[in-house]
């Protein structure tokens, strides 16, 4: 060990002992905490979502295909000890007596499930219960609704095609049914060995092919890889986002918040660390100069801050570990009843991550003031005014802001936001500071017209505009920073409780012929069953974009190029339905034709934009509609959705069915029984546990952001007192002066209150600017939500600032009005 | 051992360039105690500065045991005064931070000693501190804060001593003590003394006084 690293264990064990480095350590400890208990909570969220995702699937693993996989493919997932199972999935119209039911049937071999179960009751009244086993050859399970549909009962038959099947019991319950069209028909579920007797399978049949596998992570991850390359058109790998957009987009945004959240407690805490360590470089330039006196190079200096802040670093950030890990497990067993059983552990990497950001931040938020360290003059001992020329304010702020770009691109993997974080921070302090900075310098001005008071506080305010500067942007940013994460927490449970609320739909009624849907919406009416839009649905597939084939075009195994292996639901309306939100281009009025609206993440998928000519196979014929707007659309809301929305006047030539969704209460599902018998064409779908699912997991995301809020509000504190005792110095020496020559108590108080004051009104007001804008950049752009004006906020944090920082400055100030200044001035 | 040559200091002021010390020529022998003297203002802090490698004239050279301390950068002679030079304040200029002993072992460390503590030991016990050795700058009295500065100037075995004002903060009968000890290891260790102070009496104890009126040097002793 140098002699450096020694002299800096001591150094920084006395520092800790006086106190020095408290409100570093404790930001620093915050800061580590906060994204240690919110990376491995995220983390073990994510393995749940794997573990539910699994379920979902049926499998770890799932191909689709259009055809058998080739045999080498199963060989090599046997090779690597994956287990195996199939299903093979097509509708088949159902007759019994007069009555026709057009039905999803699934063929599934032995080892189907290998995720999660199949749930069966032996009639309608007995109560469902797991199996793992399958239906036997020769007969087969369905859904309620195919016994009502058909007039049937368990022991009678059914024909599958050319294959006559006997119903054994009733399927309740599917893990992997999906949301197209055969997950919403009436279900059947038979032995895979009867498949061929059916007939069904031959040439031009729309078969879909599931294989699914499972085995070990390692495994399953290696075969997954394996299969990647291979795969061809019509083929691909389920994922659960893909399959289950509506969790998805809860569980994205629940991830954004989570990770800016944690970049915004880093950013406060980064505030408070620099505050701090800005203070401690300045009360350290004493010691340096004695050192440069003694012999000790410049360089040789900056090794000596550079060991302290290391092993600080380590240290805090170690202990921020253990809080962020004693946090998690708390999370985690409040959440236990949401959780699945047999967590696994949260992995090394997390905590790693924590040590990384402790130290990234501190290296970010001190490094540029300690560099100051380099500039003291060995002269210092003589003349103690010689104070080393502060840094440049660029390299403070700029290393500031690399950290947090850093902690931002980390976070979301995303430059763009990074490029939109450093433009409108820069932006906001460059405007907002320079705007201070002239307020603060022209406060001067009203000095004449104040008394005595007034005047020393506001004199003091102007006098030291860069250093009162610095702490109005701190508080400024920090109170910024607490009220967006705040409010976007409020705002998004909010969201997502009013997304689903109690009479949120958990029924999709479709196959709806087009001269049923108004006797059908009646009907519902008298049923006092609320029904949302009804919406026609033409089958079509994209074939062409801007004239060329759309095959090449797209990625392999994107959401572009399982778009166009599939036939899609096209609908047409002229009305923007209400969770779908324009981003690009114009809605049509109601002469338009031949325009198209495609959501967002499609059109990107599909590279396309507003302007572009898309062409849809329907049929046998071909249409070819413009693109005239590209829409967000909020899945989760349980109401109709589409991909693509066309014109009024485009798709009304072609044949189509109609798609609507309602809410059916608990004690009214006997109203199915009717509906379906009344209208015996159209299929329900109940998606009651969907919804229920999505609840579950936004349960466990608001908790979690309740935690990540706790960190802000601690975050907050500290800088609070980092700003204020900032140059808590050179507030005592002033007032201890004026107490030297005779003034009161009063008036000293009533000196610093005015200047607290004024300094928590001015950043009150700066954050209340601040926060409206970012609220609105942050609501726009990323998590979708409409955008409003917090006039509540922005009168309240200017007068609530104001309060705060005025009292906690005259609480921290109180010593300079109970000690003897001259013991004050000595401490000094 | 200590040679200037046509020292020269000034500072920017809002009324112009001020002169803080004028062509000033001197030369030190080795072994030789010296006290420049002056009244305040007079340049005399400024060129002990120079004379130290504090600080960098705005004309002239300063040689130390041969070396241009003037042609150096900073690093250059802070290796200087790590080697050959030591220092006593008026204010004791120590490190709040570290214990007596750590205090004095600074310098010997700086130096890769391997026996730092047992010699700061020593030198701590020479000024009469063996019984305060684990005690912060801010639990001694401020004879004994400058009797730990001595040690501690001493300690690295430099071939210069440079004093500011060394008694300065002291009452008359410490400083007293402080000097008798200063004066005292200056003889046992053979080292060159540059002594800065307005006291006369203290002054008088060097063998040659140079006064400094107005940045010029009036008598050269």
């Amino acid at each position: 060990m140098t002699p450096f690293a020694g002299l800096a264990m001591r150094l920084l064990a006395r520092d800790w002992r006086s106190g020095e480095l408290n409100i570093l350590i404790l930001a620093l400890i915050i800061a580590s905490a906060s994204t240690a208990t919110t990376g491995l909570f995220t983390d073990r969220l994510n393995r749940t979502m794997v573990n539910q995702a699994a379920a979902f699937l049926a499998a770890d693993l799932v191909v689709t295909s259009h055809a058998a996989l080739p045999e080498q493919w199963l060989e090599k997932a046997a090779a690597s000890q994956l287990r195996i199972a199939r299903s093979t999935e097509f509708s088949s119209v159902l007759v019994h007596d007069e009555s026709i039911l057009l039905s999803g049937i699934k063929a599934v071999t032995k080892a189907y499930p290998l995720r999660g179960h199949l749930k069966t009751s032996q009639g309608a009244m007995n109560e469902e219960q797991h199996t793992l086993e399958i239906p036997a050859p020769e007969t087969a399970w369905v859904e309620l609704r195919v016994l009502s549909a058909l007039g049937l009962a368990i022991g009678d038959s059914i024909e599958v095609g050319a294959k006559a099947l006997n119903i054994t019991r009733i399927l309740t319950y599917e893990p992997d049914r999906r949301g197209n069209l055969l997950g919403l028909t009436p279900r059947v579920i038979m032995n895979h060995e009867d498949l061929p007797a059916t007939e069904m399978i031959r040439p031009g049949s729309h078969i879909h092919y599931y294989f699914l596998f499972a085995g070990s992570e390692k495994a399953v991850r290696e075969f997954k890889t394996w299969l990647k390359g291979r795969l061809v058109p019509g083929q691909r790998i389920l994922d659960v986002y893909d399959d289950r957009p509506e969790l998805a987009t809860a569980f994205k945004r629940a991830e954004e918040y989570l990770g800016l959240a944690s970049v915004v407690v880093v950013m406060i805490a980064g505030v408070a660390i620099a505050m701090s360590a800005r203070r401690y470089s300045r009360r350290h330039f004493d010691m340096t100069a004695i050192l440069r006196c003694l012999g000790v190079r410049q360089n040789q200096i900056l090794w000596l801050f550079f060991w302290q802040l290391l092993l600080l670093g380590l240290a805090a950030s170690a202990v921020g570990c253990v809080i962020g890990w004693a946090c998690q497990e708390s999370l985690v067993w409040y959440l236990r009843s949401l959780l699945p059983e047999n967590l696994v552990e949260p992995g090394i990497f997390a905590y790693a991550m924590a040590i990384l950001v402790g130290l990234v931040i501190l290296a970010g938020f001190t490094l540029a003031p300690l560099l100051q360290q380099r500039r003291v003059s060995p002269l210092r001992v003589l003349r103690r005014d010689l104070v080393p020329a502060p840094l440049n304010q660029g390299i403070v702020y700029g290393a500031g802001f690399l950290t947090i770009s850093a902690l931002v691109w980390w976070n979301t993997g995303d430059w763009r936001l990074v490029l939109y974080f450093l433009a409108a921070a820069g932006g906001a302090i460059l405007c907002f500071g320079g705007l201070v900075y002239l307020f603060l310098r022209t406060t001067r001005l009203l000095l004449p017209y104040l008394g005595m008071n007034a005047r020393f506080g506001i004199q003091q305010l102007s006098r030291n505009a860069t250093s009162n500067l610095s702490q109005i942007l701190a508080f400024g940013v920090t109170f910024t920073a607490m009220i967006v994460i705040f409010l976007v927490r409020t705002d998004l449970i909010r969201t997502w409780q009013g997304k689903l609320p109690e009479n949120t739909p958990n029924h999709f009624a479709f196959n709806i012929f087009p001269a049923e849907w108004e006797s059908l919406r009646d009907w519902l009416a008298g049923e006092t069953i609320e029904v949302s839009a009804f919406y026609p649905v033409v089958r079509g597939r994209l074939i062409q974009i801007n004239g060329q084939d759309a095959g090449p075009v797209v990625s392999a195994d994107s959401q572009a190029e399982r778009t166009l292996n599939r036939d899609l639901n096209l609908t047409y309306t002229d009305v923007l339905p209400a969770d779908n939100r324009i981003k690009q281009g114009v809605w049509w009025n109601n002469h338009e034709t031949g325009l198209v609206s495609v959501e967002q993440s499609l059109a990107e998928s599909l590279k396309t934009k507003v302007g572009d000519t898309l062409t849809f196979g329907i049929g046998s014929r071909e249409i070819a509609v413009t693109i005239s707007s590209i829409r967000s659309v909020q899945w989760d809301t349980m109401n109709p959705n589409f991909y693509f929305i066309f014109s009024p006047g485009t798709l009304e030539g072609f044949p189509s069915t109609y798609l609507t969704s309602f809410y059916l209460p608990a004690d009214k599902e006997a109203i199915l029984n009717r509906l379906v018998n009344k209208f015996p064409s159209i299929s329900v779908l109940e998606v009651g546990l969907i919804i229920r699912q999505i609840q579950t997991i936004l349960g466990q995301v608001t908790v979690a952001v309740e935690f990540v809020l706790v960190f802000s509000l601690l975050a907050g504190i500290v800088v609070l007192f980092a700003a204020v005792y900032s140059d808590i110095d050179e507030r005592i020496f002033n007032a201890c002066i004026l107490r030297t020559l005779g003034a009161g108590r009063r008036v000293i108080r009533r000196n610093q209150c005015t200047e607290f004051v004024s300094l928590g009104l001015i950043a009150g007001l700066l954050a209340a600017v601040s926060s409206e804008l970012l609220l609105w950049f942050l609501y726009e752009r990323i998590f979708d939500l409409p955008v409003k004006l917090y006039w509540e906020v922005a009168l309240a944090t200017p007068l609530g600032s104001a309060a705060l920082i005025g009292l906690f400055g005259l609480w921290v100030t109180r010593r300079t009005v109970r000690q003897s200044p001259l013991i004050l001035i000595r401490e000094n | 051992m200590i040679v200037a040559r046509n020292l020269s200091k000034s500072v920017a002021t809002e009324r112009g360039r001020l002169n803080i010390l004028n062509s000033v020529d001197l030369s030190i022998k080795p072994g030789e105690p010296v006290a420049i003297v002056g009244a305040s203002g007079s340049g005399k802090t400024t060129l002990l500065s120079l004379l130290a490698g504090l600080d960098q004239p705005s004309e002239g050279q300063v040689f130390l045991d041969g070396e241009c301390l003037t042609a150096m950068d900073e690093d250059g002679r802070a290796l200087i005064r790590s080697r050959y030079v030591g220092f006593v304040f008026q204010s004791f200029h120590l490190l709040p931070n570290l214990s007596a002993l750590e205090n004095v072992m600074l310098p010997l460390e700086l130096l890769a000693r391997s026996n730092a503590r047992a010699e700061a030991a020593a030198l701590l016990s020479r000024v009469g501190l063996h019984d305060r050795l684990a005690h912060y700058p801010n639990q001694l009295s401020g004879g004994e804060q400058q009797r730990v500065a001595v040690a501690r100037a001493f300690a690295a075995m430099p071939r210069v001593l440079f004093a500011d004002e060394p008694t300065g903060n002291l009452d008359s009968s410490t400083g007293e003590q402080i000097i008798e000890l200063l004066f005292e290891i200056n003889r046992e260790k053979q080292t060159t003394l540059v002594l800065v102070t307005h006291d006369d009496a203290l002054a008088s104890r060097c063998e040659r006084i140079v006064q400094l009126k107005a940045g010029s040097i009036v008598d050269s002793g």
